[in-house]
């Protein structure tokens, strides 16, 4: 009895013992990703901008009635004229007026996060009651009867996205304009929409008058549509909100100030400096847990994860997933300058999930959430990515959306093959349509989905549709604007880092990402960059990627033979004579063989490309060629056949979009092993539905 | 020991004493399958010949690969894919029944212009639904067996009883369909409603409480119409009804007057199949098919959970037949007339 009792402890301690010590012994994703040592300050890169322009800071008061969703505003806009010319009109966003009815431009547009008013709840809208300005130290001026609603993009006259107002006076180019903006608006529901409401689930984004952006000689004030995202100048925000008792509150910056009210409400302070953007959510529901980012040479960041309850074991996982963001694309670009982050895990029934604002973003995750379908992972390292691509350098996300969308695309799949490994393949059943985190996860074992391959084939499908360079609302439809907005330009950029190496492309996007910090750059800016900092003129590579619809298709062949025998007449002494029959490609006389590999263009891409051909004798050859004919044809006369050709061997170009011909190989039984295997998978599958049918009736 | 005890232990025996009509039913499913996985693999041979990707498919899965085959194939052959990997295939299947596609895409919610829409090729649903009319068929020469004490069987006898019962019981298949059709259509509704509040849930906690618990009592509608056919088919061959119409309605009463012991012998015959199953994924994550030796063992491993299935279906008819034969022959008053 004592042995066996003895036997069976030594048993449990040999089953505990192991995952305790892999408890103990497990390197976060952060820690162990491979990454660029931080430049040091002889490194020749542009040096960081301590301060953005500020020449729009903000200053919000604004009350919440969680009851009837609305939201009584007021806001002083300080503008400085920066732009070397006296203003007098200047326009503004309203961006909830998309949601106003069913004739403004973004609900009459494709995509998901169209405004479509089904449900009367869905309706919200902005409606300035009073404007006014003032010059510096001048008097204020009622400005409200020149508000006048502007069409720029289609003309839509039902359309109240942007205004502009009119000053009784021009503003000198570096004096300052104040704006006192008195508004109300009515929440939208949020199951749709970027912002909304859903029970007592507040999120607040895009909800202020806000200034367009004077920009290239002219004002930049584009209309709401259902694809386009935002653009906006940096300044300073100060914002005070004001919220019932009992709501949890997160938002862009840090929480200066809290001041109970005398009605049980309670004002909460926020104030960030250097953001072009403000927004807040607010939750009965919120549960709240904190870590934070600490690596050798990058600023420290508080990280704050406000949590539904029925997510709370998942708080690590987005904890670390942002610190996976924070250290790869800091490395990648710059280190991230802002003190805190908050990561909003939204609300059941919101579509305000997977969006980024200025030192805050919204994830999103179910609760089944198994570790290899990496949610809330990937959308987390993604948003927090936004940070410095839209937050820091702020491209103008209507007219360049692929600035935004396409890099923080390219680097959220490095970073997270980097941390976790290529990501897991799954489907989810007895879900909610249209809520794709919803229902039962089924992970299909020991499949991976490398780095960009879960993006070609919308690439394949819907590349053709457009050039990638065209302004959001330009795209023939919402999937042409999802290839090009995020997956082209991904794909593209993971092709440049495997054209001019990886090194090369930190530097490129380290060079970038300082330069341009708070400056609103350009594809050009980019393209000029690449250029210097490679020594190379790539303006041709654009110009088959960016400004053009073409595909990128390499395909080989192989072609293994004997060496002839002469047949016909050949050289004899006394003139040409007939020579021994022909004896084909057959035979083991030990013949050398001629070998040919071909490769083609099948695609109106034109890159270089490098083809590896091994062969039977073990040997293997790399060859160079130029991509610009249609093919290009290699000859090898030798004892050895090829047995195997391979085009872009290190799947340098991620655009390939057919990956299955670049390779050839000697047939040698794997086919038919491969054919009988998953055909007797699939016959399994449709053996247990023939199953199935014997039950029914 | 409970009359459903009994009845679960008789079912079992059964199966097993008929363990060779279990194969035969095997074998006929094997055969319709192989009518489209034989030209499936001439395809996938024909598509990797010559490519790298048959290594990486032969090892493993290449999804670039299967991404880019999966757009072109024909329409029955993108049902390959890494959705049917470990158990995933058995929920594929059960999220078909449950949409209605099972059989022939007959129960599938209409879109907006009034078609059905169908989420499995039409060849695929065609080959299953004559697949369906042959186990209708078969089921009167199983249940024969079933009902013979010594639970032998040949070919012979089992066609025979399968064509006597044969009309019978496709009129109890017709009248199973209505009422699923009647079921499918009172279901819509109810799950349009259950997802709307799931919808508006405060948490998705409370969200997924709906949307599983709706499909779960769709589910278990569909069993208990799948119990009222069995015992219906089993009234006509115990008692020789000619009446189709009859043993449905005998088959229903008899359920619910039996219904715990029913849903003990459900219960129970679904936990060893799910048991089964449950062995197969772990097998299925443990062991890697490369070879044609490795696929040989995979193949057999397949067919044993088939044939489990199989035989588990075969135990519980020869169960509920055993407790309709207790439980109604005995409350039937015998009166002994001197």
């Amino acid at each position: 009895m004592r042995h066996r009792r003895a036997t069976l402890g030594l048993i449990a301690l040999g089953v505990a013992l192991p995952s305790v010590m892999a408890r103990q012994i497990v390197t976060p994703p952060s820690e162990r990703m491979q990454l660029p040592p931080l430049p040091g300050p002889d490194s020749g890169l542009p040096p960081i901008p301590e301060r953005s322009p500020r020449n729009a800071n903000y200053r919000i008061k604004a009350r919440l009635d969680a009851e009837a969703h609305r939201i009584e505003g007021l806001l002083e806009l300080e503008w400085r004229n920066t732009t070397g010319l006296p203003q007098s009109t200047f326009p503004f966003h309203l961006y909830w007026n998309a949601f106003r009815n069913n004739l403004s431009t973004s609900a009459r547009g494709q995509g998901r996060r169209a405004a479509r008013g089904d449900d009367p709840r869905r309706w919200g809208f902005t409606d300035v009651k009073r404007i006014a300005s003032s010059a510096d130290g001048g008097v204020e001026a009622d400005i409200t009867g020149t508000l006048r609603y502007v069409q720029p993009d289609d003309g839509n006259a039902h359309d109240r996205t942007v205004f502009e107002v009119t000053t009784p006076s021009p503003v000198a180019p570096g004096a300052t304009v104040r704006f006192h903006v008195d508004w109300t608006s009515l929440i939208p529901h949020g199951a749709l929409g970027r912002a909304g409401w859903v029970h007592d689930y507040h999120f607040i984004a895009q909800w202020f008058p806000k200034i367009g952006v004077f920009w290239k000689g002219a004002w930049n004030a584009h209309q709401f549509h259902a694809t386009t995202e935002f653009f906006s100048d940096f300044g300073v925000y100060d914002v005070a909100l004001t919220i019932p008792a009992g709501f949890v509150v997160g938002a862009t910056g840090a929480l200066r100030e809290t001041r109970d009210e005398a009605n049980g409400s309670r004002t909460l302070r926020f104030y960030q400096e250097d953001v072009h953007d403000f927004a807040w959510t607010a939750s009965r529901r919120f549960l709240e847990k904190t870590g934070r980012f600490e690596s050798a040479g990058y600023p420290p960041v508080d990280i704050r994860v406000l949590l539904q309850p029925e997510h709370e074991d998942l708080a690590e996982r987005y904890i670390e997933a942002t610190r996976v963001a924070l250290k790869a694309f800091g490395a990648w670009s710059a280190p991230y300058p802002y003190a805190q982050i908050t990561v909003v895990d939204p609300a059941w029934g919101s579509g305000s999930g997977g969006m980024e604002y200025p030192t805050l973003i919204t994830g999103g995750a179910g609760i089944h959430a198994p570790p290899s379908l990496f949610s809330p992972e990937s959308v987390t390292i993604h948003e927090t990515g936004h940070q410095f691509w839209y937050g820091l350098v702020a491209t103008n996300e209507f007219e360049e959306p692929w600035l935004d969308e396409g890099f923080t695309r390219y680097h959220d799949r490095k970073a997270y093959n980097l941390a976790y490994g290529a990501r897991g393949s799954g489907e989810r059943y007895f879900g909610l349509p249209g809520r794709s985190l919803s229902g039962w996860p089924v992970v299909a074992p020991r499949v991976d989905v490398g780095r960009g391959y879960d993006i070609v084939g919308g690439l394949r499908r819907n590349g053709r549709d457009d050039v990638m360079a065209r302004r959001s609302w330009d795209f023939v439809g919402a999937e042409a604007y999802g290839v090009n907005a995020y997956g082209k330009p991904a794909l593209s950029l993971q092709t440049l880092e495997g054209l001019i190496g990886d090194e090369a492309m930190t530097r490129v996007l380290r060079t970038y990402g300082r330069r341009y910090r708070f400056a609103h750059p350009t594809s050009e800016d980019f393209i000029a960059t690449v250029n210097e900092v490679t020594g190379q003129d790539w303006r041709w590579y654009f110009d088959q990627t960016w400004f053009s619809a073409e595909e990128c298709d390499y395909a080989v062949t192989v072609r293994n033979a004997r060496q002839r025998v002469a047949a016909g007449h050949v050289d004899g002494p006394a003139g040409p004579a007939p020579g021994a029959p022909v004896a084909g490609d057959a035979g083991e006389d030990g013949r050398p063989f001629e070998s040919e590999v071909t490769v083609q263009r099948l695609g109106g891409v034109k890159l270089p490309v490098e083809v590896r051909v091994d062969f039977s004798d073990g040997r293997s050859v790399r060859e160079g060629w130029d991509g610009q004919y249609r093919w290009k044809r290699f000859r090898y006369t030798g004892p050895a056949r090829v047995v195997a050709a391979t085009v872009d061997p290190d799947r340098r170009i991620a655009l390939d979009v057919s990956p299955a011909n670049n390779g050839w190989v000697e047939e040698t039984g794997h086919a038919g092993r491969a054919a009988s295997k998953w055909a007797m998978r699939w016959m399994f599958w449709f053996q247990h539905l023939l199953e199935m049918h014997a039950v029914l009736g | 020991m409970t009359s459903a005890t009994r009845a679960i232990v008789s079912g079992l025996r059964g199966a097993r004493r008929s363990w060779g009509l279990g194969v035969f039913l095997l074998a006929l499913n094997l055969a319709t399958a192989l009518l489209l996985a034989i030209p499936l693999a001439a395809t996938l041979s024909r598509e990797l010949h010559a490519r790298p990707a048959a290594t990486s498919m032969a090892h493993g899965f290449d999804f670039p690969w299967w991404g880019q085959w999966a757009e072109s194939g024909p329409g029955w052959q993108k049902s390959l894919g890494p959705d049917l990997l470990g158990a995933g295939f058995a929920f594929k299947n059960l999220d078909l029944l449950l949409k209605g596609q099972l059989p022939a895409g007959l129960f599938a919610v209409r879109d907006p212009e009034g078609a059905r829409a169908l989420l499995v090729d039409p060849l695929l649903l065609t080959i299953a639904a004559a697949y369906m009319l042959v186990q209708v068929f078969l089921a009167g020469g199983v249940l024969s067996v079933l009902r013979q004490v010594q639970g032998r069987w040949t070919v012979r006898g089992l066609l025979h009883g399968a064509g006597f019962y044969c009309g019978r019981f496709l009129r109890v298949w017709a009248l199973m369909m209505i009422a699923a059709g009647i079921l499918f259509a009172l279901y819509a509704p109810i799950a349009r409603w259950a997802d709307a509040q799931a919808r508006e849930a405060v948490s998705e906690s409370t969200a997924a409480g709906w949307l599983l618990g709706h499909h779960a009592a769709m589910l278990l509608a569909l069993v208990f119409l799948h119990v009222v056919g069995t015992y219906a088919r089993v009234i006509i061959v115990l008692e020789e009804r000619s009446s189709a119409t009859l043993a449905v309605l005998s088959g229903f009463a008899f359920a619910v007057s039996r219904l715990a012991s029913t849903i003990v012998i459900t219960a129970a015959l679904g936990a060893l199949g799910l048991a089964a199953l449950w062995m197969w994924q772990a097998f299925d994550q443990a062991w890697m098919t490369t070879g044609f030796r490795s696929q040989i063992l995979t193949l057999l491993m397949m067919q044993a959970l088939l044939l489990a299935r199989i035989l588990l279906r075969v135990a519980f008819a020869g169960a509920l037949m055993d407790l309709y034969r207790r439980d109604a022959v005995e409350s039937v008053p015998v009166t002994l007339v001197a």
